[in-house]
């Protein structure tokens, strides 16, 4: 018995993967200015506004791991499931692992948002560009699922 | 060929209507599983929906509850937890006489003539401070590990500056209520005003004595602290009429994001930028106050990062 690949619009794959190398870029950026102490983030550092604060507060690092590498992890590994091929394939488990992965993702931006409200007291700029792809993805895909139905086995002609 | 104009017969008939009923049957199927994959789809969207509604709810009351936060008060004052209390009582000495500690850029002035503040025949220190205020929230760190090598804190209280002042929410301790005993000196820290804002303004606190009041107002001004910016600023210390200072030492900045044990950790780490700065000026602090108790305990006065710092106090 074989199954049917999904119809997935188009303007889905094309937003899917234009966030997800818009995510990707910016992570890039991050991390590089978190590894090159020469550099610094183009963002005011007074007031509330301050990425400086927030890129070297002690909320920068998970279980020892720079933020700003999670991100750009996140985004290596979100870039295959955006695929036209992932997104057309029949296959439950891509859809069970791409929207763990972007739920994964929320949960790990509530936490950085409420670490920059509560912990640090300010806002980066660039932090918050990569939580907005982040929920775009999020909604990107909780909506597609809703819309397009899952792949049913191929009917017999 | 049959002719197109001869009636059909019985036979005819009957297979004609019964294609017909299997087309409808099949047409009936068709819009059957079309109104229960609309259903689905509908089922599918109401059930998404409910979820991205309910993540925005969460990042809305995050964000809503995080900007009336950092509008205004800072975080309630609360006892300070032993472990914190213990760590900045303990800090150790090799710490104190790291040679990377950084002297102050602003050690304390002499008060030239001023009448020597005692109380029971010891020499008095004086701290005037603010909870909302965060150059008095940076002080404080290095006020309390100098004094607690002379005596010991009890109810000390743990805090953050205003939310809406520069160095938003600097994690601190608080002499509010806190009691200093020691053999060598007493000390009395009051702070004027809490954190938490009241009708437009931070709450008031301790009033001075009048005699404190006094002390602060002649002390705290010109000529001892020149500028237009430091007439009555705080926090002011004054070293029992011989030394007074006053503004921070070292930057608020650097304890930002900063838990109130981890900032006690960093500081107990001379490796760390937080240490450097707050030893090198409890080191001055501890040279001023070893001065006043005629170099006791000698322990603590002799030791190398004091006899050091010694030489950043006015002649």
């Amino acid at each position: 018995m074989s199954t049917t690949r999904r119809a997935i619009p188009i303007a889905t794959v094309v937003v899917g993967l234009v966030l997800c190398l818009a995510g990707l870029g910016v992570a890039t950026y991050l991390t590089i200015e978190h590894f090159n102490t020469s550099l610094t983030l183009a963002c005011p550092d007074t007031g509330t506004i301050n990425c400086q604060k927030v890129t070297t507060s002690q909320y920068s690092h998970v279980l020892g791991i720079p933020v700003a590498v999670l991100g750009l992890f996140y985004f290596v590994v979100a870039l295959p499931l955006f695929t036209p091929q992932a997104w057309r394939s029949p296959s439950p488990a891509v859809r069970l692992v791409r929207f763990g992965w972007v739920g994964a993702g929320m949960a790990m931006v509530l936490y950085l948002v409420w670490a920059e409200f509560f912990g640090v007291s300010a806002i980066c700029l660039w932090c918050t560009s990569v939580h907005v792809v982040t929920f775009l993805l999020f909604c990107l895909v909780a909506f597609t699922e809703a819309w397009v139905p899952p792949a049913h086995p191929a009917q017999a002609s | 060929m049959a002719n197109k104009d001869q009636p059909s017969t019985p036979a005819q008939t009957s297979g004609t209507s019964k294609s017909a009923g299997k087309a409808a049957r099949r047409q009936a199927a068709q819009a059957e599983l079309r109104r229960v994959q609309l259903q689905q789809r509908r089922n599918r969207l109401v059930w998404m929906g409910t979820v991205v509604v309910t993540v925005v709810a969460i990042f809305a009351v995050v964000i809503v509850f995080g900007i009336m936060r950092n509008g205004g008060s800072g975080a309630k004052t609360t006892a300070a937890t032993a472990k914190l209390t213990k760590t900045m009582a303990s800090i150790p000495s090799s710490a104190y006489d790291s040679p990377s500690v950084v002297m102050p850029t602003n050690p304390p002035v002499s008060l030239n003539g001023a009448t020597p503040l005692t109380e029971g025949g010891k020499p008095r220190v004086l701290y005037v401070g603010a909870e909302y205020c965060p150059f008095c929230a940076a002080e404080r760190w290095a006020m309390v590990s100098a004094l607690s090598r002379f005596g010991t804190f009890t109810g000390l209280g743990q805090t953050t500056s205003s939310g809406r002042d520069y160095a938003p929410n600097t994690p601190t301790l608080s002499f509010h209520g806190a009691t200093f005993t020691s053999k060598y000196l007493v000390f009395k820290g009051y702070e004027t005003q809490s954190n938490q804002v009241q009708g437009g303004s931070y709450a008031p606190l301790d009033k001075l004595s009048s005699a404190d009041g006094k002390i602060f107002d002649k002390y705290d001004f010109s000529p001892y602290f020149t500028g237009s910016n430091a007439q009555g600023a705080i926090p002011f210390i004054d070293f029992a009429g011989k030394y007074a200072s006053q503004g921070a030492s070292y930057s608020p900045l650097m304890f930002a994001g900063l838990t109130h044990q981890k900032v006690a950790d960093d500081i107990t780490d001379p490796s760390t930028e937080i240490s450097k700065s707050v030893l090198g000026t409890a080191n001055v602090f501890t040279a001023a106050i070893c001065q006043l108790t005629h170099n006791q305990p000698s322990s603590v006065c002799s030791a190398s990062g004091v006899t050091a710092a010694a030489s950043a106090l006015p002649q």
